[in-house]
């Protein structure tokens, strides 16, 4: 694809990313924004638990909502952060749908965040989503940006197309939460042994609780230099009130962003 | 695994969607999971080949004979003479012609664990039926062997002094150690299956008479007669049929006639037997010739390799058209060159060409295939070769409550004896039952198919070489009836097992833990829907929705798609409320994920909300501007 400057992108970041980092996130929409000639946000639950669950109707109900926001802000094309929220969107609607890992490219990354970290003695090896494995360019746009900002990584076997879940798949985890450390474990033993790097939150948060160390792409752009040494950043989605004020905090960072 | 449900009695008004029927429908069909490897359906007795060959692998012979004996009595034999068709069927075979040594390895573990303190000898309840078998070969003994378990009482007449069939008048001992043999049939006397033997039915005592006697006849007789070619002097001294010639060896270890220069007639594998049996009673020089080419020969590689190994004197595509006598005994064969053996149709049709060779010769053994005496004096039609005319899916007769099995009913080699034994058996405990023959029977797991299975080799695959016994040297082994084949040494045989590849499907279950849990494939998982039930809540809700299995199954079948379907249907069976107790702290997540506090959308560059150009930055939020009421419910 190519940025169209007639299109009003809209860009939405989905409630793990927001609950876990507003930084990132709030960084990234300025970014965009800057960037992309037609701009817009969103900050809304995609609904995909819902519909996991099997509330169907209901999800509909919701999902609907979050469509007349999209036109109220007049978006035409979505530019999403979480694989999840691309993937319902894709199978839901009619809105033509990118990753953010795709447009990246694109527009390159700020001047700044380029080349940053060719000094670190950091080796990464990548943990591509489930929701994710038929999305190329979004697989391919994870690692450019890793190389571009100047890390090194090793593939796992079991990655692209052919990668596990974490185990925080089709919201199994509430209510089968042996079922989901098993399955944690053996993503976790699947991944080449390295730190790790993903493009979904949750992810993120489950490689942690499986005692592996992980970061979210978004905290290579925009936060400080990663060396081999360095703790990852903690498991803010482990506690509640740390999401929703995270969540509250990123509503807010977006629209004050934007005055 | 056993979820917390919130209202227990959901799972008793689920009704499956249309989508959940459908693609339950395509799963149960086309899954492979539970279909046969390749040796096993296409050994008509359906030995667990892969599961036994397994455990000689972990060096467990017992466990490895258990695992025969539940469909073989006869481990030790089959594992020496078995003309074993699953090893040409075998994957390892096929890509790299270098199949695994199944029947070496059967003898194997029948060598080293085979003990009659664990056979199985429990019966069935007594019925108050008795069945006569006629024939104690293998096809005879299978089926009494199954009726007596089945608690029918089975007496077996046998014209031959000890029971065995072709397993001791027809195959050398060589290559069946007749003690084996005894050792096996054991079996049929601690079931309590009663056996006459030195009673010929037809001669001792008349087929009629069984036939008013018992409930039900069993004809088992095999094809006992040996063909003589109808060629000028085949009536002179020292003209044999096969099975004559091959009977008084196996039974005498000599022979009465001059076995000076033998010239054996026929290519298959009873051909081989006498050419090396002729070497062994004294033979000074044995001369093979048969009609077929030596790619048309009838006969296995292993069994000609061994032949001419020998010493036996092949000569392929020479026809006998004559036999020349003097004084009444044999003196020469006259051959004629054949040019070809089969017509445009792949029907037998000699076509001689015009070169003759005279072999000087003291005794002619014609291996010319093998026909059926009748014993019932005509009762039952006869049709090629002897066979009796049967129903062949049920093996019955048109003569109610008689049956045939065996060679007697067109089998070839002693497992397909065996099977039409078997399958004999299940139509006999039927028609005991007054229960329709056919109906509700699944034929095909009575018989060689062809699997269905469809996999790629597994990761990392390589050609292994195929490990060959260990044959006795020749000069030696040309002078006794001791075996030829001294079997495996224990790292033989552990080696060539660990060589199989344990085909089978189940690529799904090797990537999703939650159904490794639950069954042995989706097509036993989703079985019980199409009779009407619902998917298992438990499954359905512990589905990751990962999409492995799909991405791994050679039909792309759609399991997480059906899995989550389903999904909708114990919500609509719930009140549209999703159904497990673990639920709770989604839906309330939900609820929040949507309420305006912690949503918000903004126009921040572009076309503005009337549709003109916004100036750039402008910053509309449509969610501050309208007050914030924002929240999706
Ligand atoms: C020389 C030779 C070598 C062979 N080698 C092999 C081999 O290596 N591997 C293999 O798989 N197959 C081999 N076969 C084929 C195999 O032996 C037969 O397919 C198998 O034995 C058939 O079993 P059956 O029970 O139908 O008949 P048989 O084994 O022929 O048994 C029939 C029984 O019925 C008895 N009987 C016959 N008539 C009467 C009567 N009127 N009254 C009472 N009893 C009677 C006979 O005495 C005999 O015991 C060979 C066959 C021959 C001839
Ligand atoms: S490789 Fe093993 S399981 Fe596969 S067909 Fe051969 S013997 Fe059977
Ligand atoms: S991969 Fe699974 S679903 Fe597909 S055929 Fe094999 S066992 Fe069946």
């Amino acid at each position: 694809m190519a940025i169209d400057k007639e299109i009003q992108y809209g860009f939405m970041p989905g409630c793990s990313l927001s609950s876990y980092n507003p930084d990132v996130v709030i960084q990234t929409v300025a970014y965009l924004r800057e960037a992309l000639p037609g701009f817009s946000a969103v900050l809304k639950c995609c609904g995909k638990p819902t519909r996991d669950l099997g509330q169907y109707e209901l999800f509909r109900e919701r999902f609907e909502g979050l469509l007349t926001d999209i036109r109220d802000v007049k978006i035409e094309e979505m530019i999403f952060a979480c694989p999840n929220c691309k993937a319902v969107f894709e199978k839901e609607s009619q809105v033509k749908s990118h990753s953010l890992w795709e447009i990246l490219p694109l527009i390159g990354l700020p001047e700044e965040a380029r080349g940053k970290a060719k000094g670190s003695d950091m080796v990464f090896t990548i943990h591509d989503s489930c929701s994710a494995r038929g999305d190329k360019a979004a697989q391919e746009g994870i690692r450019w940006i890793l190389t571009e900002l100047g890390y090194k990584y090793v593939e796992s076997e079991c990655s692209r197309e052919k990668t596990r879940c974490c185990g925080y798949g089709g919201m199994v985890n509430p209510v089968n939460p042996e079922l989901t450390r098993k399955v944690m474990q053996r993503r976790v033993e699947t991944l080449a042994d390295y730190p790790v790097v993903t493009y979904c939150a949750t992810c993120r948060s489950t490689l942690l609780k499986a005692k592996r160390s992980a970061w979210h792409i978004l905290d290579l752009i925009w936060g400080p230099v990663v060396y081999a040494k360095d703790e990852p950043p903690a498991d803010v989605l482990e506690v509640p009130e740390n999401v929703w004020h995270n969540r509250f905090k990123t509503r807010r960072g977006i629209a004050e962003g934007c005055q | 695994m056993n979820l917390a449900y919130e209202r227990v009695s959901v799972m008793n008004t689920v009704i499956s969607s249309e989508t959940v029927t459908l693609n339950t429908k395509k799963i149960v069909e086309q899954c492979m999971g539970l279909e046969s490897p390749f040796c096993k359906s296409r050994c008509p007795m359906h030995t667990d080949v892969k599961e036994y060959v397994a455990r000689i692998a972990e060096k467990d012979y017992e466990g490895a004979v258990k695992v025969i004996r539940e469909k073989l009595f006869l481990p030790g034999t089959l594992g020496r003479i078995c003309a074993h068709p699953c090893e040409e069927a075998c994957r390892r075979e096929r890509e790299f012609g270098q199949a695994i040594s199944i029947a070496a390895l059967k003898r194997f573990a029948a060598e080293r664990a085979d003990d009659e303190s664990l056979w199985d000898v429990a019966v069935g309840e007594d019925t108050g039926k008795h069945v006569a078998v006629i024939g104690a070969g293998p096809a005879g003994a299978q089926a009494a062997i199954d009726l007596r378990k089945a608690g029918h009482a089975v007496t077996i007449y046998e014209k031959e002094e000890k029971a065995g069939g072709m397993l001791r008048v027809g195959i050398p001992k060589y290559r069946l150690p007749r003690d084996v043999v005894d050792y096996e049939y054991r079996y049929l006397d601690k079931l309590g299956i009663s056996l006459k033997t030195k009673v010929k039915v037809g001669t001792d005592i008349a087929f009629e008479e069984l036939v008013r006697q018992y409930d039900a006849v069993l004809v088992a007789i095999g094809a006992q007669k040996g063909n003589v070619v109808k060629i000028p002097g085949h009536a002179a001294k020292g003209v044999y049929s096969a099975l004559d010639f091959l009977k008084e060896v196996n039974l005498t270890e000599t022979i009465s006639g001059k076995a000076g220069k033998v010239v054996v007639i026929g290519g298959g594998d009873v051909a081989m037997d006498c050419a090396r049996s002729a070497l062994r009673v004294g033979a000074k020089s044995v001369y093979q010739a048969s009609l077929e080419s030596l790619a048309e020969l009838p006969a296995s590689k292993e069994e000609l390799d061994q032949a001419v190994g020998e010493g036996v004197d092949c000569h392929f595509g020479w026809g006998p058209v004559e036999i020349i006598e003097e004084n009444g005994n044999v003196k020469a064969v006259r051959l004629q060159k054949i040019k070809s053996v089969f017509d445009e149709n792949g029907c037998f049709h000699p076509q001689y060409g015009e070169e003759t060779a005279l072999v000087e010769a003291d005794m002619v053994i014609m291996a010319t295939g093998q026909v059926v005496e009748d014993v019932t004096g005509g009762a039952l039609v006869q049709i090629g070769g002897g066979r009796y005319q049967t129903n062949s899916k049920t093996l019955a007769t048109a003569m109610e409550k008689v049956f045939v099995a065996g060679d007697a009913a067109g089998g070839k080699i002693v497992v397909e004896a065996m099977a039409l034994g078997r399958k004999a058996a299940i139509s006999i405990d039927r028609y005991l039952k007054g229960e329709d023959l056919e109906e509700d029977r699944d034929f095909e797991q009575e018989w060689s198919y062809e699997s269905r299975l469809d996999v790629p080799l597994p990761e990392g695959c390589r050609d292994l070489p195929r490990l060959h016994n260990n044959m006795r040297p020749v000069k030696e082994r040309v002078c006794d009836f001791a075996a030829v084949d001294e079997g495996f040494t224990e790292e033989q045989a552990v080696e060539e097992a660990s060589r199989c590849l344990k085909c089978e499907c189940r690529l799904c279950l090797k990537e999703c833990i939650m159904m490794e849990e639950c069954g042995k494939c989706p097509k036993e998982i989703f079985e019980p829907v199409l009779a009407g039930q619902a998917i298992d809540m438990n499954l359905s809700y512990s589905c990751n929705d990962c999409g492995n299995c799909t991405i791994v199954c050679p039909h792309e079948l759609p399991i997480r798609e059906t899995f989550m379907e389903s999904r909708k249907d114990f919500v609509r069976a719930n009140g549209g409320d999703a159904p497990l107790a673990g639920h709770r702290p989604v839906k309330i997540h939900q609820t929040l994920g949507f309420y305006s506090m912690f949503t918000t959308k903004v126009c921040m560059s572009g076309k503005s909300v009337s549709g003109e150009l916004c100036i750039s930055r402008c910053g509309v939020s449509a969610d501050l501007c309208d007050g914030g009421e924002n929240d999706g419910n």
